[in-house]
């Protein structure tokens, strides 16, 4: 029998477990959501999760306040295990006034953030909530503002990975927005700095939340988010997915796993997948799929600039990031989303001690006054940046083409590649063919008696002479050529050979990125 | 144990100095290597969202190549549509969902801008 202080504490537990009550539960189940413990319940490994904080109350007298008890202040913070590891997650109980945002509600994520980056390891936020707690007022400003300014400390040390399963609106993207991840569900999570309303009595223009920032815009047309989830059971296992390739913190390496896929592994269909001639469009996922264990292939946003293709494999048990041209989409081009989601993924792995395979067969930069006006120029820069200062091993493999800047761009050897390999089709050159012979031999295709037939025969010659690897390996900017099947053990192989690779630079404050 | 000699300079001065290392670091435990966990069985993800919108537009500039449906045809989702030559490149425009064609606003040989229209579905 407990004393009767013991079940006074017994009693209060219970009843702050409800959150914000049988009621509030009901209408969060008809939104087909889940209340906040039951998604930290689902989360974590059985039974692991600890909860901390969760009799911290607010402290706001203003409008009545002081008469509201609100359970654990409307979000539950803790620790638990994933897969094993370590984990902290804090997530918003929307039964408890819409998850709105006060003092000690942001307090509790703030405890929960700054633990994480104590021990050093990931820190999941599970947003659903309406927003700041009006009542409250600067102190809910001020809560938001700890919150950011913890993201930005803790970037680069944990990963931080944020969920939007409610509304995530005005300031409080903000904190997502600085983490690694954004998971978002479709129909349910929401993001905007000015919802619906706002905007029609601004500007009178009629847009719905859903379609102004549900999860199909973010993840297909803005770049916010890197996961659309159909419901909330499959974005928490995607979430643990994801925690599986990295590792707890900037200072660990990714946990390997054990590979019964054999690295040797030599893949005939590789050798007929990219078609012979250089205007057909192909799958570079199947490339991707073949190379890796098990043909395990865990994209981030999937949706968004579908002409570049990021996301992790693993190679004999190893976590790899993968960056690679998507020939089927846009014809594989670099445009001014592609180089943002590619420079995002490559300083992702960097800061994580996560090695990169970079994966080429693009025609170039997209032409056009758009994307010059968009600023492809300051865009491309970020990914030329990201790569050159990435200091985890990278492997280079072209498949197919690479012309000029993005030659240089898609992580040569110039810019920090450790090793890189070429497929015999593949074609190393300042410029495709015809731009090339047009330029080069212009006097004589002018003056020539038939300028069309020179044409193709220079063309002809052009091609036989540059448009190949061996001049690019003749002067060692290729390692090696490779027959495609070849692939996965040679990787393997250079991946293991760059295990020990250390880089060192010179002492700066932080460099200059182009933003 | 061995003594190590340095130069040092301070303030502008050299200055060499003997160092001698009295007690030694205990070198660092090996760890035993843990057996590799086996990586968690990836989930099956849904399929990335498509567009959704009623028609199909050009997703880059290009020359249209060729087109290979006609008004009144009903096409799958994933069925290529029609070709978009650009950059030297043919790029095949699918068809985003299971529907039927209602008009084409192009033919072979038109240029086309991004976003302009080229199929209508019904």
């Amino acid at each position: 029998m407990p004393t009767k202080r013991q079940q006074e504490m017994l009693d209060k537990k219970k009843a702050l477990m409800l959150g914000g009550g049988e009621k509030a539960i009901e209408k969060q189940h008809s939104l087909g959501k889940y209340t906040a413990r039951e998604r930290i319940e689902m989360f974590f490994d059985e039974g692991t999760f600890t909860e901390t904080g969760i009799f911290v109350k607010h402290r706001c007298t203003n409008f009545g306040m002081e008469k509201k008890d609100l359970a654990g202040d409307g979000v539950v913070t803790g620790y638990g295990k994933v897969n094993g590891r370590l984990v902290y997650a804090a997530a918003q109980d929307f039964t408890v006034v819409g998850g709105s945002l006060g003092e000690m509600h942001a307090m509790k994520i703030a405890e929960a953030q700054e633990a994480a980056l104590k021990v050093g390891a990931p820190m999941v936020c599970i947003n659903d909530s309406g927003g700041a707690r009006i009542q409250e007022g600067v102190d809910a400003l001020s809560g938001y503002g700890r919150l950011f300014y913890n993201n930005t400390i803790a970037s680069g040390v944990i990963p931080q990975i944020s969920v939007i399963m409610g509304p995530c609106a005005g300031g409080a993207v903000y904190s997502p927005a600085i983490t690694d991840f954004i998971f978002m569900v479709q129909g349910i999570g929401q993001m905007y700095i000015t919802g619906p309303n706002v905007i029609r009595a601004v500007t009178g223009e009629e847009v719905t939340g859903e379609a102004l920032g549900g999860a199909d815009a973010h993840n297909r047309i803005s770049g916010v988010a890197h996961f659309s989830c159909e419901n909330e059971d499959e974005c928490l296992n995607q979430i643990r997915e994801l925690l599986s390739y990295l590792p707890s913190n900037h200072l660990e390496a990714a946990p390997s796993y054990e590979c019964a896929d054999p690295i040797d592994r030599a893949d005939a269909e590789l050798d007929s997948l990219v078609p012979e001639n250089p205007n057909k469009p192909y799958d570079v996922k199947d490339v991707i799929e073949k190379i890796a264990d098990n043909g395990v292939f865990f994209e981030t946003q999937e949706a968004f600039a579908q002409n570049i293709v990021t996301g992790f494999i693993r190679l004999n048990g190893e976590s790899v990031g993968v960056i690679a041209n998507q020939p089927k989409v846009n014809a594989g081009c670099l445009n001014i989303d592609a180089a943002d989601k590619a420079a995002r993924f490559i300083r992702t792995c960097d800061c994580f001690n996560i090695p990169m395979l970079t994966l080429e067969d693009t025609p170039g930069f997209l032409p056009g006054s758009a994307q010059e006006h968009g600023g492809i120029i300051r865009h491309g820069a970020k990914m030329l940046y990201a790569y050159s200062e990435a200091s985890v091993p990278m492997v280079t493999l072209i498949m197919r083409k690479a012309y000029g800047g993005a030659y240089i761009g898609m992580c040569s050897k110039h810019l920090g590649s450790d090793i890189a390999f070429a497929w015999p089709d593949s074609e190393i050159a300042v410029m495709g063919g015809d731009g090339a012979a047009n330029i080069i031999f212009a006097k004589e295709i002018k003056n020539a008696e038939d300028p069309a037939a020179k044409r193709a025969e220079k063309l002809a010659e052009y091609q036989e002479m540059a448009m190949n690897p061996y001049v690019a390996a003749a002067r060692g900017y290729v390692d090696d050529v490779i027959m495609p099947h070849e692939s996965r053990k040679r990787l393997i192989d250079a991946f293991a050979s760059l295990k020990g690779k250390q880089v060192y630079k010179p002492r700066k404050k932080h460099g200059n990125m182009p933003l | 144990m061995a003594v190590k000699k340095f130069r040092i300079v301070l303030d502008g001065v050299e200055h060499e100095v003997e160092v001698e290392e009295l007690g030694g670091v205990a070198a660092p435990a090996a760890v035993a290597a843990a057996p590799a966990p086996v990586a968690p069985a990836p989930k099956k993800k849904a399929a990335a969202p498509a567009g959704g919108a009623g028609d199909i537009s050009a997703p880059l500039q290009g020359t249209v190549s060729s087109v290979a449906v006609k008004a009144g045809d009903s096409v799958k989702e994933g069925q290529v549509v029609a070709i978009i030559e650009a950059m030297k490149m043919e790029n095949e425009i699918v068809a985003p969902r299971d529907a039927v064609v209602a008009s084409v606003a192009v033919k072979k040989g038109d240029k086309v801008s991004a976003g302009d229209l080229l199929i209508s579905l019904k």
